[in-house]
């Protein structure tokens, strides 16, 4: 998952005592994370999705990782968002079953945009102007820190801020049209 | 409207968390549960925008070089127009010979309504495409010649060895040398930019020479020679398919491009005249959300007026 090689970017923050483990995480902090769930969209699930979670993290070995509260709650974001991923798939799917009953992957993994989408996405981006588009590229193509786009580029942090929130506007506009075609 | 404008606030934030969350040490997750618990409906908004924002990992890694990123590549442009679908309902886009346009009165003379779409081909081949709310008048007689009487078109030229062609708008005349150009008339001002070749602007009196990637906005009553400024070559007639990208542009001139492009009345509160707006628009089929884009971007209150919006600050 992406969030664990994330989190291994920050491994040289505070180790957690490997004792206390991500279970004991996430049980000192299980009304916190089942808060979170709820409100992040899980309803009444919110305790089945919190087991969920535990199988998830528990299931897999990882070295020991510095924040672990914060490693907890974006493991249960991202949950949340493959839930509604593979939700949007299985939409996306009954809708095009009556026209061709096409075999569609469930794997969350999927895009749900098309190739056609994409490249207007690109043109859309390339289209709010250069510095915009150059910024938003070193972000969310290249990963690179806004602070250090900004050494780059030699402009401000809130320049760079600015130009992400643009285009990303500008995105949700789009991926509206998408939702409405 | 009320909802779209609350919905625009609540996409807002929900992009700034998004942003925040790419950080690999974020951790203001007691915060983001806070925003999420404000209002049942933000959990949506936020996973409709994080999921797109996750597809946008098939995004290509190496950039194309800045400057060049839409020049030769065509066929994009003519796609995007299936994706507007009906965005732009009032238009309609068809060739008109020059000699069939006697149905509409004048034969020279092709006006168009607000939000109508009208393209022209020319005997020599040369296309112009008008925007909605414009006048263009041509000339049997003349046949590299056109004037934009009001409003906005797009003009592809085909190129004739010395027999330049000829755009006339208001008291200016924009001289082709083989390109793409759009130009736009507004009241006492002439915008021209060029996407392709070369145009000379006033060949004859300011004598400026436009290249492609570059524009100028003149005013009649500017005595000296308009300064050339850069323009997005891909945003260059973007009124064609439905994206409008503004650079610092002041508000009633958008409202102007609303009102041609799609027939939207959009007036301006006195006390947001002076407001500039950056950011690109995309004409939605469902108007307020065009409406509450505009106003989000430019930090302005949308509210319903007429059969149209007034925007406030």
């Amino acid at each position: 998952m992406a969030f664990q090689s994330k989190q291994s970017m920050t491994s040289s923050h505070d180790r957690t005592d490997a004792a206390q483990g991500i279970e004991g995480v996430l049980l000192a902090n299980r009304d916190r994370i089942i808060r979170f769930l709820e409100v992040r969209g899980a309803g009444d699930a919110a305790e089945d999705l919190f087991q969920d979670l535990w199988m998830r993290l528990t299931d897999r070995r990882t070295g020991p990782i510095a924040e672990p509260l914060s490693y907890v709650m974006r493991a249960a974001n991202n949950l949340m968002l493959d839930r509604y991923r593979s939700a949007r798939q299985s939409e996306l799917r009954d809708k095009a079953w009556g026209e061709a009953s096409a075999q569609h992957s469930p794997s969350t993994e999927a895009s749900l945009i098309s190739r056609e989408q994409l490249a207007l996405v690109e043109t859309a981006i390339a289209a709010i102007g250069e510095r915009p588009a150059r910024i938003f590229r070193r972000f969310r193509v290249d990963g690179i820190h806004q602070r250090d786009i900004a050494n780059e580029l030699g402009v401000s942090l809130s320049t760079v801020e600015a130009d992400l929130r643009k285009v990303y506007a500008t995105l949700t506009a789009i991926r509206r049209q998408f939702d409405a075609g | 409207m009320q909802a779209d404008a609350t919905n625009a606030a609540a996409e807002a934030r929900a992009i700034d968390w998004l942003i925040r969350q790419r950080d690999p040490d974020f951790a203001d997750w007691d915060g983001f549960s806070d925003w999420l618990s404000e209002d049942s409906g933000h959990a949506a908004i936020y996973d409709a925008i994080a999921s797109f924002d996750q597809d946008l990992d098939a995004l290509p890694r190496t950039p194309a070089a800045p400057g060049m990123p839409l020049r030769g590549e065509q066929p994009r442009r003519p796609s995007r127009r299936a994706w507007f679908g009906g965005a732009i309902a009032a238009a309609f886009v068809g060739v008109i010979g020059v000699s069939s346009l006697g149905l509409f009165g004048d034969p020279n003379r092709i006006e168009t309504a607000a939000g109508e779409h009208r393209t022209v081909t020319l005997a020599d081949g040369s296309r112009i495409e008008i925007n909605g709310g414009s006048v263009v008048e041509v000339d049997k007689d003349r046949p590299r010649f056109a004037r934009l009487e009001s409003g906005e078109a797009m003009f592809h030229v085909v190129h004739r060895e010395g027999d330049p062609f000829v755009v006339e708008a208001g008291a200016n005349r924009i001289v082709d040398l083989g390109t793409a150009f759009n130009v736009v008339r507004r009241a006492r001002q002439t915008s021209v930019a060029v996407s392709e070749g070369v145009v000379l602007y006033n060949p004859d009196r300011d004598n400026v020479r436009v290249v492609a990637g570059k524009g100028l906005d003149a005013r009649d009553d500017d005595n000296n020679a308009p300064a050339v400024k850069d323009v997005d070559i891909a945003s260059v007639g973007g009124w064609r398919t439905g994206l409008l990208v503004y650079n610092g542009t002041p508000l009633s001139v958008v409202a102007e491009d609303l009102k041609r492009t799609a027939g939207m009345q959009v007036s301006i509160a006195p006390e947001a005249a002076d407001l500039s707006f950056r950011g690109a628009l995309i004409v939605d089929n469902d108007r307020g959300r065009t409406i509450a884009d505009l106003a989000a971007l430019s930090g302005t209150k949308a509210e319903r007026q007429g059969d149209g919006w007034i925007l406030t600050r």
